[in-house]
């Protein structure tokens, strides 16, 4: 399979689409450090889009007084807080979803934790977000921090950013102040893959700028936060993306009806269309695009769809139907980006599942290769990785499964890594690189085992963490080197 | 089409998969039907998630014995309509020992009467995944709720335990002891609720239509006189007003609004300018700060 040529046909063609298709339901995440203001900035949002009911209204301005925090103030921070053990210690803990509409979008935001302890938090929260609206506060800029949220935003596959700069009235409204800034996040965010980014001078307390345009700040001509969110194209969709399907379900009713149940992830599909289950390399054509309201003449991205198929392919739940000429890799070696959720450390002799679209196929070995550091954000070589890491890892599967790399495809391009032990979701992860496995598998399968490795290629290795996860490593690249020359090898460490 | 039309698609779509995800994920699921119109939208998408095939899991109805008559009215009849499988379950301890919407403190009858009913029914039937119509716009608790809730042993909810859920990767994996609540409509509003039905063409319970019924008031609130066990206080008389109900539960614990929306249009138009959120008719709700959560961790939905 030649990746490059996908990747290249693929980013040439990216063009938005108009917005009434995409443009219905935005959804935003919002993230900062403890103390940025970014409760205040929500509530003021909701506060003044009138998404604020009179009960929530009455609840909040008894408890400002109660607790005082801002003598007179309304404090807007406690529209959010909702669990108890947030309310007590007065920080977020977990992401928070709220709803709001214009006459023209819906909005979702998605609310992520300031606190560096839960930065997987974060993680779940900027996955599902089509923009991000970074807070830093005027006085301090850019922090370690916010290089991390703007990491894992980038990871995670966000292109748009607002770089909210809040606390103005703290400095002064100062134009010079808030361009350093400005200018000193440009430059860090360089090394991301953003295509937009927005910085906008607001002060969360008073308003300005957020959906009410600052007459302090008359310096300041660009957009006001509710401004920019309700002009934002959300996603920018690739016009002709080859079409994926990753099969949820096989549907059998009465009337011998057989159909395959799927979200579309990409790409269309008429009645018709050639198709293949990347996997087998089987081949049919499409009957019917069966939904409870009637048939459809298309499906598009984002199409919770059955389909029904000339002919029998005998595929189940984990299978990725695609068009033909431009298809999934069917991969069994893998490098990818992820961001280390679980408390428990990555640990090589542990058993992993590669949850993909559909699919969960089991991990044979996986080894770190580089953490990155979030002061120079370069990629620096490491073996380990633990809790709110983001870590360059090579997997290498027990068997094949349909993929693409996140650049070019992204919901058949990530993944979530799985404990085998306790079902935990221990890692999530982007697909950077891939490789189809040796040609079908034989009789003569080559096992490299422990024994024969310790014997040679590992003699020099001892039992300390670092050497049994040099060992894995080891094993891994010796697998992959017999798999590219067409030996089908087993690795059982 | 207009953008909100699109937006109820995009909703739909995603409810949808998270539906066939828990399906193909999960051992014995039960879908939680309390016959709301949450209840009612979050039928009518498992329906469509698996048509030509119905729905591969029953209905549950936690019955308390409380609820209005004209929703167990309801209830028959879809699942007539529509040849679904129901199960109804009654905490018949609870019912033996007296406790009642009257005599008892609503967080107390609560607990007993649906917490600890649905966690009989849930152990007794063996199921290890419960779908629910709860939305994350509905309190601040539920605000952050996963699609995927992991319960610990005993039905407990851990906030602070929750499994991240990154994109639409749902993992169903489950540990030792643990199940799981569903809530494919996490991301509606209860605008959107009722656009959809009235989009869909679903039908709901008349409660939800503001009709002349007899009431009393009480702390300001319109409580609907639906049999003879109403107990009433001294003084109290009945009175006929025009009322609805933007939320349906147990009879005297939830409350009517005065309304005059007798059709979908006039309730949409409503909820969307609504200067009160939907729960603050729940007197359950505001026995206490945090009372949600309290009952959440116990095992509530
Ligand atoms: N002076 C000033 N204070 C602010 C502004 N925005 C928020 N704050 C204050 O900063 C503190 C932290 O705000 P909060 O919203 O709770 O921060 P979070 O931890 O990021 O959610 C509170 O005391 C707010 O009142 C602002 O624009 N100007």
């Amino acid at each position: 399979m030649r990746l490059a040529a996908l990747s290249e046909d693929v980013l040439t063609k990216v063009l938005p689409v108009p917005a009434t298709h995409t443009g219905a339901m935005v959804k935003l995440l919002t993230c900062g450090s403890v103390d940025d203001g970014k409760s205040t900035l929500i509530g003021r949002l909701l506060w003044d889009s009138s998404a604020v009911t009179q009960d929530q209204q009455a609840a909040v301005l008894h408890a400002s007084h109660n607790r005082a925090v801002n003598g007179e103030r309304i404090d807007f921070s406690l529209l959010l807080d909702g669990l108890q053990a947030e309310r007590e210690q007065g920080i977020t803990i977990d992401i928070a979803w709220r709803y709001f509409e214009t006459p023209n979008r819906r909005f979702v935001i998605i609310d992520a934790p300031g606190h560096e302890q839960y930065t997987r938090n974060m993680a779940t929260g900027a996955s599902h977000a089509d923009i991000a609206i970074l807070l830093v506060d005027a006085r301090h800029g850019a922090k370690r921090q916010t290089r991390r949220h703007a990491a894992i935003c980038d990871l995670v596959g966000i292109k748009k950013v607002v770089l909210a700069v809040n606390k103005m009235d703290l400095i002064g409204w100062s134009e010079p102040h808030f361009r350093t800034i400005e200018e000193e996040f440009r430059k860090l965010a360089l090394s991301f893959g953003f295509t937009e980014i927005v910085t906008i001078p607001v002060a969360a307390l008073t308003g300005d700028n957020v959906a009410r345009r600052s007459s302090t700040m008359a310096w300041y001509d660009g957009p006001t936060l509710l401004d920019y969110l309700e002009e934002v194209e959300p996603r920018a969709e690739p016009l002709d993306a080859p079409f994926r399907m990753p099969v949820q379900l096989v549907l059998r009713a009465s009337g011998d009806f057989r159909g395959y149940a799927g979200t579309v992830t990409s790409g269309t599909i008429r009645p018709g269309d050639r198709i293949v289950d990347a996997r087998s390399g089987l081949g049919t054509t499409v009957r019917r695009i069966a939904t409870m309201d009637g048939d459809l003449a298309s499906a598009g991205k984002g199409d919770a769809v059955t389909l029904v198929l000339d002919t029998d392919l005998d595929i189940s739940r984990g299978a990725v139907l695609s068009e033909v000429p431009r298809r999934p890799i069917n991969a069994d070696v893998l490098e990818a980006r992820l961001v280390w959720l679980d408390e428990t450390s990555f640990d090589p002799e542990m058993g992993y599942l590669l949850r993909t679209a559909t699919d969960l196929t089991p991990v044979t070995s996986m080894s770190v290769q580089a953490l990155i550091d979030f002061e120079s954000l370069a990629a620096t070589p490491a073996h380990a990785c633990a809790v709110n890491d983001i870590a360059d890892c090579r997997i290498l599967l027990g068997r094949s499964t349909a993929l693409d790399l996140f650049r070019d495809l992204p919901a058949t391009g990530n993944f979530v890594l799985v404990s085998a032990i306790d079902g935990a979701t221990v890692a999530g992860g982007v697909i950077t690189w891939a490789q189809s496995g040796a040609p079908s598998v034989g009789d003569n399968v080559f096992v490299l085992d422990r024994a024969l490795l310790a014997r040679g290629l590992c003699s020099d290795l001892g039992d300390s963490p670092t050497d049994r996860a040099e060992f894995h490593r080891r094993a891994q690249e010796a697998a992959i080197l017999l798999r590219s020359v067409g030996v089908p090898v087993l690795v059982e460490i | 089409m207009t953008a909100l039309t699109s937006h109820l698609k995009l909703l739909e779509a995603e409810s949808i998969h998270i539906f066939r995800e828990a399906a193909a994920q999960f051992r014995s699921p039960v879908l939680l039907y309390s016959i709301g119109k949450d209840s009612t939208v979050l039928l009518h998408l498992a329906r469509k998630a698996f048509w030509p095939a119905k729905p591969p899991f029953p209905l549950l109805h936690i019955d308390t014995t409380w609820k209005f008559h004209d929703m167990i009215a309801f209830r028959d009849r879809t699942v007539r309509d529509l040849g679904l499988d129901l199960i109804v379950h009654t905490n018949h301890e609870g019912l033996a020992r007296g406790i009642n919407p009257f005599d008892h403190p609503p967080s107390v009858y609560t607990n007993i009467m649906k917490t600890q009913g649905l966690r009989q029914a849930l152990d007794a039937g063996g199921f290890d995944a419960a779908f629910g119509g709860a939305r994350r716009d509905e309190e601040a608790s539920r605000a952050k709720e996963r699609v995927f809730s992991f319960r610990a042993a005993g039905h407990r909810w851990e906030p602070r335990r929750q499994r991240p859920e990154m994109w639409t990767l749902l993992n169903g994996r489950l540990g030792k002891g643990e199940t799981v609540r569903i809530f494919p409509l996490s991301n509606w509003t209860e605008g959107d609720v009722w656009r959809y039905i009235a989009q869909e063409k679903l039908d709901v319970v008349p409660l939800y239509f503001a009709a002349m019924r007899k009431v009393v008031e009480r702390d300001g609130q319109l409580i609907m006189v639906d049999d003879d066990r109403m107990q009433f206080l001294p003084g109290e008389q009945p009175v006929m007003r025009k009322v609805r109900f933007r939320t349906l539960g147990c009879w005297p614990l939830t409350a009517a609004i005065a309304s005059d929306a007798a059709d979908l249009d006039a309730i949409i138009e409503e909820t969307l300018k609504a200067k009160v959120s939907e729960r603050a008719g729940r007197l359950i709700d505001h026995d206490q700060a945090g009372a949600m959560e309290m009952k959440k961790r116990e095992g509530y939905f």
